[in-house]
């Protein structure tokens, strides 16, 4: 019975591994809420790929999407003192393009949520293999070549980086378990001073992976969700016990 | 006393393999909706056991998985589906997930319900330009309940094919169950024959079958097109439409927002009720029989 969840599972680890990473960046710079952004954005990207293409080329749309909406952040980031007001604008902005092109779209919601996010209890183990290659090579960008940059350019990167990662990862796992993951384990890591943060952010979020695939097993509530309860959860206990 | 404590041991492993070889001669079915479960239990009473995968409360287009789908799959000796598409968006995932080669679509375990019926609502054009219309037409078969013997007769069948043992055993409740319908479904009609003419707005065409088969006029629905919420241009179109053309009701599901629905009952002094679509959708139905019942007592003094 247990092979059920090994892929659940697995995914959530390799989801884990590059996004505490981002996580703590974004933590960082005050941007938190990039990821929404960014994610509806592609989503946007899908239901433009949905009405003028009938849904071929999704993916590069909403990658090209994406990223743009990076290159924006990173514009606005430069030169705009309320950044969190633009990406939310930005994220709303998306919302409703999205509703506003299926409500001319001949594909409804249900072809457009297909396309857009596939839930982790059902992705299968070939597609997790292909998304840890992907994250391990940005990961190795990240860790080695991205260094040599400096300024905008470098700024651009990293939310280029960061576009094409969610833009992966949502459409495996759905947006709310990238939030969770992306952001519960960075926030609580960040609460503490010892150790190597990242790696702390790893463990953190390895254990209360478990615990949220085991309950969820053992209750069958919906594996997503059950991540993002648990995640958020954590962080929310730890933010009101611990002092900064 | 240890001798006794043996003893007792050896027995009850006797009685748990006993349970166990009892329950390996049993066929496992699982179904994708609340329906095809009950019409499973009638037709294989005590032989088989049977399983549902979604509950009858939300959309049945738009299920969320959760782990015991994929358990429940992964041993199952037989799966049934509505089919049509309307699975299309949970299904494939999960079955593929159960990895469980007896029940793959074309195998000996799968059955698709859909493939006894003649679909309603066939699109003409491949483009799909209707809106989230399912290819292979509508697929909301079961709330006819002339379509619900044609079922259980599909779903017998196969059962008999999978476990010939059982052939009688079948074949008697099959017939026990056809004849308790026929007999159900003369005081249905009653109801439903008072449908004929009747114009009617519904939110999603979930009772097509029924409306055609008594021979209802739906004039018009909530949604401008399948899965799409409604907007102002349509829900104004709709007020106009439903005051020129004497509308008597307008038809709600349970598991979209009702506030159209409200919204142009208010604006038009049309009553609007909620039918329930499958087992469970509403607490008081629990079984297909009750589903009925109740359909046909929200749509009684038409």
């Amino acid at each position: 019975m247990t092979d059920i969840l090994v892929s659940a599972f697995l995914l959530s680890l390799v989801l884990l591994g590059i996004h505490s990473y981002f996580g703590m960046e974004i933590i960082r710079r005050g941007i938190i809420f990039t990821d929404l952004a960014i994610g509806q954005m592609a989503a946007l990207g899908a239901a433009t790929a949905l009405l003028f293409t009938g849904g071929k080329y999704a993916y590069i749309i909403s990658l090209a999407f994406a990223i743009g909406s990076a290159g924006l952040t990173t514009f606005a980031s430069r030169r705009e003192k309320h950044l969190e007001a633009f990406i939310g604008l930005l994220y709303a902005f998306g919302v409703a393009g999205v509703f506003i092109l299926l409500s001319k779209s001949p594909h409804g919601m249900e072809e457009f949520n297909e396309l857009l996010a596939s839930d982790i209890l059902l992705v299968p183990i070939r597609k997790i293999i292909e998304v840890a290659v992907l994250y391990l090579g940005i990961g190795l960008f990240l860790g080695f070549i991205y260094r040599k940059f400096s300024g905008m350019v470098k700024d651009f990167f990293f939310f280029a980086a960061f576009a094409f990662t969610i833009t992966s990862s949502v459409r495996l796992a759905g947006v709310f378990v990238v939030f969770a993951l992306l952001v519960g384990p960075a926030f609580i890591s960040l609460k503490f001073k010892k150790g190597f943060p990242l790696v702390n952010a790893w463990l953190i979020g390895i254990v209360i992976n478990i615990i949220s695939i085991g309950v969820s097993y053992r209750f069958d509530l919906p594996t997503g969700y059950t991540i993002v309860l648990f995640q958020a959860f954590a962080a929310l206990v730890v933010s009101l016990v611990k002092k900064e | 006393m240890k001798r006794n404590a043996y003893f007792i041991l050896i027995v009850l492993s006797v009685l748990v393999l006993y349970s166990f070889m009892e329950g390996a001669a049993k066929l496992e079915v699982v179904t994708s909706y609340k329906y095809i479960e009950d019409l499973v239990r009638q037709v294989g009473g005590d032989r088989v056991t049977v399983t549902a995968l979604a509950d009858g409360q939300n959309d049945p287009h738009t299920v969320m998985p959760k782990p015991s789908f994929i358990a429940k799959l992964s041993r199952a000796d037989l799966f049934i589906i509505n089919g049509g598409q309307l699975e299309i968006g949970w299904v494939p995932a999960v079955l593929k997930q159960a990895n469980n080669p007896v029940i793959m679509p074309g195998n000996k375990g799968f059955l698709d319900l859909m493939a006894f019926i003649r679909p309603l609502e066939i699109p003409t054009s491949v483009s799909r330009a209707q809106g989230d219309v399912h290819p292979e037409g509508n697929p909301h078969f079961h709330l006819d309940p002339n379509n619900i013997p044609i079922l259980a007769n599909a779903i017998k069948e196969q059962l008999c094919k999978q476990d010939a043992v059982n052939r009688a055993v079948y074949q008697s409740n099959y017939e026990s169950f056809a004849r308790k319908w026929e007999e159900k479904l003369k005081g249905w009609n009653i109801v439903f024959f008072k449908l004929k003419g009747v114009r009617l707005v519904v939110y999603h065409k979930l009772f097509e079958y029924l409306f055609t088969h008594y021979h209802a006029d739906v004039i018009g629905t909530i949604e401008p097109l399948p899965g799409i919420p409604p907007s102002s241009r349509h829900i104004a179109g709709l007020i106009e439409a439903i005051k020129s053309s004497n509308v008597r009701l307008i038809i709600q599901d349970g598991y979209h927002s009702a506030k159209t629905a409200e919204f142009l009952s208010n604006k038009t002094g049309v009553k609007w009720i909620i039918l329930p679509h499958d087992i469970g959708s509403i607490k008081e139905v629990t079984d297909l029989i009750l589903l009925f019942d109740e359909i046909a007592r929200r749509l009684t003094g038409l």
